[in-house]
Parts: C-alpha cells; structure tokens; sequence
C-alpha cells in the first residue's frame, strides 16, 4: 500500500510540475506583451527588442550584420535579435514559428512565398505605412507583391529579373553573331542549332550530329522563372488569369509556345527535365560550359563571374507578335501581423532603413545578389559597373516585366503544371494533352484553396 | 525516477499522437489554428488517385525490398561466420555502407548510374546495348533504388543474423554430420529452423523501416535541389511518406497529411499482427 501511495504521489507531483513549466510559460509571454503594451504609450526612448528573420548565405551573411550594427547604432532603442539558417530550414522552421506564435516579428521572405503568408492572415497589411512612408516611383518592384485587391504585404529587398546570357565564345567558336535586342524565339531557335554541339564536335546543324550524346546544349531551360513562363508569355499565353484564381493555361498561344519548347527539346537543342537530372544542380549547364545560353534572373551573375566566363547578357527574345516578357521575382521584407505597437513600429523602422538610405542600398548591390529596390541606386554607375558589361539589361527589362502568377498555392500549381507539361517535353504526351490536362489539375488546385 | 520518463511520454508521444490523431480530422494549415472537419480527409484521401498510387509504390518498395534482403543478408552472415582470414575485415567492409549518409550513397551512385556521366551507361554502350536513363526512368526508378537500399542496408541485418548464428549450438551440426549431412542440408535442415526467432525479427524491423521509407527516396529522387520533384520521375516513387510530407510540409495540408501518417500506422499494425499470427507456423523458440 505504501509504495503505491508513493508512486501516486511522485505521478501527481510530476503533473504538477508539468503545469507549473506550462503556467509560467504562458505568463511569461503575457508579462512581456503587456511591457510591449505600455511602451507603446511611454515614448520613444522605450526599449524594443526586434527579432529578425532571414535565410543567411555564406556570401551575404557578414553584410547583413554590418547593416545591423549600423541600424542599432542609428536606432539606439532598438536591440535586433537575429534567426536565420539556411533558405529550406529557415521557411520549414518558420511554418512552425508561426504555429507557436513565436516566429520573428520581421522576416525577408522570397518573393514568390509572400502570398502563401498573406492570403493564411499572418502578414500584416503595409499598404497604409507604404502610402504615408515610401514615394512609389523611386523604388523598383513595389508592385511585385500587390495582390489583386491592390493591398501591399511587403517591401522588396532586392529586385531579380530574367535576361537573356550567353557565353561569347562559345558564339566565337561557332562563328554565330551575339544575340540582339530584337531577336524572337525563332532567332534563339536558329543561332542554338548551330551552338548544340555533340561529343565528337559536331553541330546541330550536321546530319552526322548524334542528339544522344550533346555535349554542349545550346540554350539551358529549367521549370518556370527560367524556362517556360517567359516563352509562354511572350506568346501571349500565360497561366493564371488577372485574378490569380483561375487557370487560363489551355489556349492555342500557350499551345504556340510549348510546340516551340518541345521541339527544340526533341532535337535536344534544349536540355529535357530528365537531361538537366545528369547534372549537380538544374543550374549548372551555363556555368559549366554545357550550354550556350541561359534565361537566367541577376543572381546568376555570381556563379558565371564565379566561373570566369567571358559572357555578357541582353534582352529576353520577343514572341512572334513582338510581345515581350520578364519574370521578376521581388524578395521582400514582410511583417509579422502580431508584431503590434512599439514592436511593429521597429520592424517598419527596419524597412524605411533598408528601403530609403542609399548607403545602405549601395552596401548590399555591393554583393552582387540582386537589382537594388532603389531606382536611383540602380541607375548609379556602382551598380552599372562590373560584369557583366550590358548590365543595363537588367533595368530595361523592368519595362516588360511580370510576375510568376505569384499566390497562396504557388508552388504547388507549379508542381502540377510541371507534372504534366514536363511529360510533353520528354515526348510522351503530345502538347495539347498536357496543356489540358495541366488546366484540369491546375484548377483543381486553385480551387481547393480559394473555393473553401 | 519515473518523472522525468513520465514527462517524456506524455509531452512527447501521448501529447503528439493525441493532437496528429486531432489534426487528421480537421483542416490545419499549420498557420492558423485548426478547424475540426470530421471524416473529410480520410474521404478525400480514399478518392485521391496519388494516395493509392503512393500506397502501391510502398508494397512494391516492400514486396521487392524485404525478401530480397533478408535472403541475401543471410547467406552473407552464413558466409561470414566460417573461420576465414581477415574475417573482421569482410565483416567491416559490409558494414561501412551502414553507416555512410544517404547523400553520400546518392553521389557513389550518381557516379554509377548518372544518365550523361556515368559507368553503367559507358558499359552498356561497350557491349553494344542502349543506355539507360536509371533513376529517371519509371519502371527502373524503384528496382534500383530498392538494390542501392539493400546494398547499403545489408551490413546491419548481417550482423543480426550473426548475432543469431552464434547462438546455434555446434553439437546439433556435429550429430548431424554423423547422420551425413551435406552443408546444404545443415543449412536448410538446422540454420535456418533455429535462426528463425531472429529471421522473425528481421522481417518486423525490415517491412516496419521499407514503408518509412523516406531519405533515400528524397535524396535519390532530386528532393534536396526541389521538394516537389522527390518522388519522381512522374510520382513513379512517390512512396507513402515523401507524399505525407509534401502534403504537410510543401503545401501545408497537415491535417490531411495526419491522416495518411494514421492510415500508415493502421496498415503496419495490421501487417504486424498478420506476421506474429503467422509466426506459430514457423517460428522455432528453444
């Protein structure tokens, strides 16, 4: 009997430790907000203590903290916590943050991510801080992340866009002239043929040529931003309607431009999917000397200056009725919709920093990653100089650019979408199959999500 | 003593086995707290063409995967506890896939069966035969990736069933030496009725660990450069957890994914019961 009582009690008394872990837990939460709470109405000298999210990189890492140093130092109130690790962690970590109500009150979130928080209520709404705060014209890419009810749920961070690259001497070597700003698809078609190379040194162009053996592809396509968005969109096709709730893929443009791709697939003057899976990484053929050309946003300028290459870039090719189209991609701070009162006013402090002082625009263009937000940082010749030469590319492309149909269930209608157009690239479904069947899928996507 | 255990279990297996049991029965985005919704996903995830796609790539994982390497792991430990010089040195030869990384086993692979670049291909074409696109291609895609599995797993279950063999008394085979037992009839006639307890146990671990199966399908499949195209190529090794995961995690249907993660549970709990019914047939305790 006794030694039942004792086991009782040391259950009890385990019990009652687990609540008491719990219990303070929770009023050390609510103690904390309630201090928030107070600043709020205390003035500005009130201590504020942010946490700052970001997925870290080895090449930008040290910047950020030297950006960090220089906003506490000119914002002697506000302590910055970071969280970051790298980009898959960060974004899987952060999804349970967010359920645990513990996630940071800022966070730099990729581009094509911003709806999948916004639309699930977890961004705060920034349209009335970027009216008061931000002059539109002076920054690229604002609009990148207004959604269809023209509401703002982040401020870029930095700017990619597509353009076209090329390697010069491969184009040496072949004896094809550079590509220009007036080329079309067909041109690009052309000029690859007589840069996709087999193992023994034969052209495209050759009837000897052996497509089972390419050793140099003579333009590198992969998935959307650097594949097939930009074809179909210049064909006048595209994917979802202005909406974003509505699949708008099966059309006879859209079936204009996947001919064009799978054509060029077949005769292996464009990697297959399952082609690009020989290589490390589906962003390897161009810098690895395995293709001639690339769509490629600004980032990839790191990797080809990386590998030396004697490369330059220019104007994504236009459609056959002279349409053009510029994926962009706008990486952008966002704001945790519970940072409130002293706390939010921080994490918009941090954004007005990073947006509005050019020193600050000029130290991050400095690393070469992205197009800086600010036009006039953009326009400066610290961000114009360098490799590689025609980098005014970049900033024209502006004119025509678009986004990649960004929403809540981006990535998976892009997953669907490539589920069945990638079958018509390998050659086992014909292209208005695929095209019908991604419209299907796609939809069915879309309205899970919006039609709940 | 019992408390911190106690603690343990009802933070961290009670607690999360009660809330994946809640979440499967209503919709949780992970973001927003979840709302209860019946049996609507175990409805959704009977109708869904991908979860029985996933569920028969899973027994076809299984069904080549387990007896392919309970056989072989066996005649390797039969064959590796016969006095044999540098003994250790096979046995640890076999291990060392064992303890090697997933990533690393896909790049030793890679080098193997890459579809451009690698040694089978070149000899194929040698000998005159069409080169194979390997893993992407998907009638070969899970025959493959089930030999690389055994061949990295083998080790283990090697040393298990050594483990086993050693507990075999040597008189049995002396008497039946006597009686003029060949070697293949010692093995057949005493090995294998007496090893059977660890056979057993072999089987429960092996079917348990092929429908987890998850890391080398992700790693193997492309899943580190791209989530959404683990499992390919078209869905043709999709198994039942890479398909709980990019339900949960890549497009944050969690509540549904709970459910596949219970369906899960059910039919190993099944196939479990079925072995230890199964198991008075053959299995021999001293």
């Amino acid at each position: 009997m006794k030694r039942k009582f004792k086991s009782w009690g040391t259950f009890l008394l385990s019990i009652t430790l687990v609540s008491a872990l719990l219990l303070t837990a929770c009023s050390d939460g609510k103690s904390k907000s309630g201090a928030g709470g107070n600043g709020d109405k205390g003035g500005k000298a009130e201590k504020v203590e942010l946490k700052l999210g970001f997925y870290s990189s080895a090449q930008s890492d040290a910047k950020m903290q030297e950006l960090i140093d220089k906003f506490q130092s000119e914002h002697p109130n506000i302590t910055i916590k970071t969280e970051s690790s790298p980009y898959n962690q960060f974004f899987q970590k952060l999804d349970t943050q967010i359920a645990a109500e513990s996630a940071p009150d800022l966070w730099l979130s990729d581009g094509v991510l911003v709806p999948k928080y916004a639309e699930r209520g977890v961004l705060k709404d920034l349209t009335p801080l970027i009216e008061k705060d931000l002059k539109k014209d002076d920054y690229f890419g604002l609009d990148f992340n207004k959604d269809a009810n023209g509401k703002y749920w982040g401020v870029p961070q930095g700017i990619q866009i597509a353009v076209l690259y090329y390697n010069k001497d491969m184009f040496d070597e072949a004896k094809v002239e550079y590509p220009t700003e007036d080329w079309t698809w067909d041109d690009l078609k052309a000029a690859a043929e007589k840069l996709t190379k087999d193992s023994t040194g034969k052209y495209a162009n050759d009837s000897a040529f052996d497509k089972n053996k390419v050793s140099q592809y003579g333009l590198t396509f992969f998935s959307i931003t650097e594949g097939w968005m930009t074809v179909l969109k210049s064909y006048g096709g595209g994917v979802l309607d202005e909406t974003l709730t509505k699949s708008v893929i099966n059309t006879p443009e859209n079936k204009q431009a996947l001919d064009w791709i799978v054509d060029g697939m077949q005769r292996e003057l464009l990697p297959t999917p399952s082609d690009l899976k020989s290589f490390q990484s589906n962003m390897a053929p161009f810098p690895s000397k395995a293709a001639a050309m690339r769509i490629g946003i600004y980032a990839r300028t790191i990797d080809a200056n990386a590998a030396e290459l004697n490369y330059d870039v220019t104007l994504l090719p236009k459609g056959p009725d002279g349409k053009r189209f510029s994926p962009v991609i706008a990486n952008s701070w966002v704001i945790n919709k519970k940072a409130e009162g002293a706390k939010g006013d921080a994490a918009w402090e941090w954004v007005k920093f990073w947006a509005t002082e050019d020193e600050v625009q000029k130290e991050w263009a400095s690393l070469g990653e992205a197009v800086p937000v600010k036009k006039s940082v953009a326009n400066s010749e610290e961000f114009l100089s360098g490799k590689p030469e025609n980098k005014q590319a970049f900033l024209d492309s502006f004119e025509f650019a678009g986004t990649l149909d960004v929403n809540a269930v981006w990535s998976e209608w892009v997953g669907k979408f490539n589920d069945n157009i990638n079958r018509a690239f390998e050659g086992e479904i014909p292209a208005d199959q695929a095209l019908k069947q991604a419209d299907t899928e796609v939809q069915q996507v879309l309205d899970e999500f919006y039609k709940k | 003593m019992v408390t911190p255990y106690l603690i343990h279990f009802v933070v961290f297996v009670l607690g999360s086995l009660l809330a994946s049991l809640y979440f499967s029965f209503s919709d949780y985005d992970i973001l927003n707290p979840p709302k209860w919704k019946g049996l609507d996903n175990y409805t959704k995830l009977f109708h869904e063409p991908v979860f029985w796609k996933a569920l028969w790539n899973t027994l076809y994982f299984t069904i080549l995967f387990v007896p392919l390497q309970t056989v072989l792991a066996l005649i390797l430990a039969v064959a590796l506890n016969q006095k044999l010089r540098a003994l250790k040195l096979f046995r640890l030869a076999h291990f060392l896939p064992v303890i090697s990384s997933w990533t690393v086993i896909m790049y030793v692979s890679d080098a193997i069966f890459n579809p451009r670049f690698g040694f089978a291909n070149s000899f194929l074409i040698k000998i005159g035969l069409d080169p194979q696109k390997w893993l992407q291609d998907e009638h070969l895609v899970i025959p493959l990736l089930v030999i690389i599995a055994v061949w990295k797993g083998i080790g283990y279950i090697m040393v298990i069933f050594l483990a086993g063999l050693q507990n075999v008394p040597s008189d049995v085979y002396e008497a039946a030496e006597i009686d003029g037992a060949g070697t293949f009839r010692k093995f057949l006639n005493i090995t294998v009725p007496l090893i059977s307890g660890t056979t057993f146990l072999v089987l429960i671990l092996s079917t348990i660990s092929t429908f987890q199966a998850f890391e080398q399908i992700y790693v193997m499949t492309g899943g580190a450069m791209d989530a959404s195209s683990a499992g390919g190529p078209h869905k043709a090794s999709l198994v039942l957890m890479i398909y709980l995961y990019q339900e949960g995690f890549s497009f944050l249907r969690m509540g549904y994914a709970s459910a596949i993660a219970w369906v899960l549970f059910v039919i190993l709990f099944v196939l479990t019961v079925v072995q230890m019914l199964l198991q008075k047939k053959w299995v021999h305790y001293e």
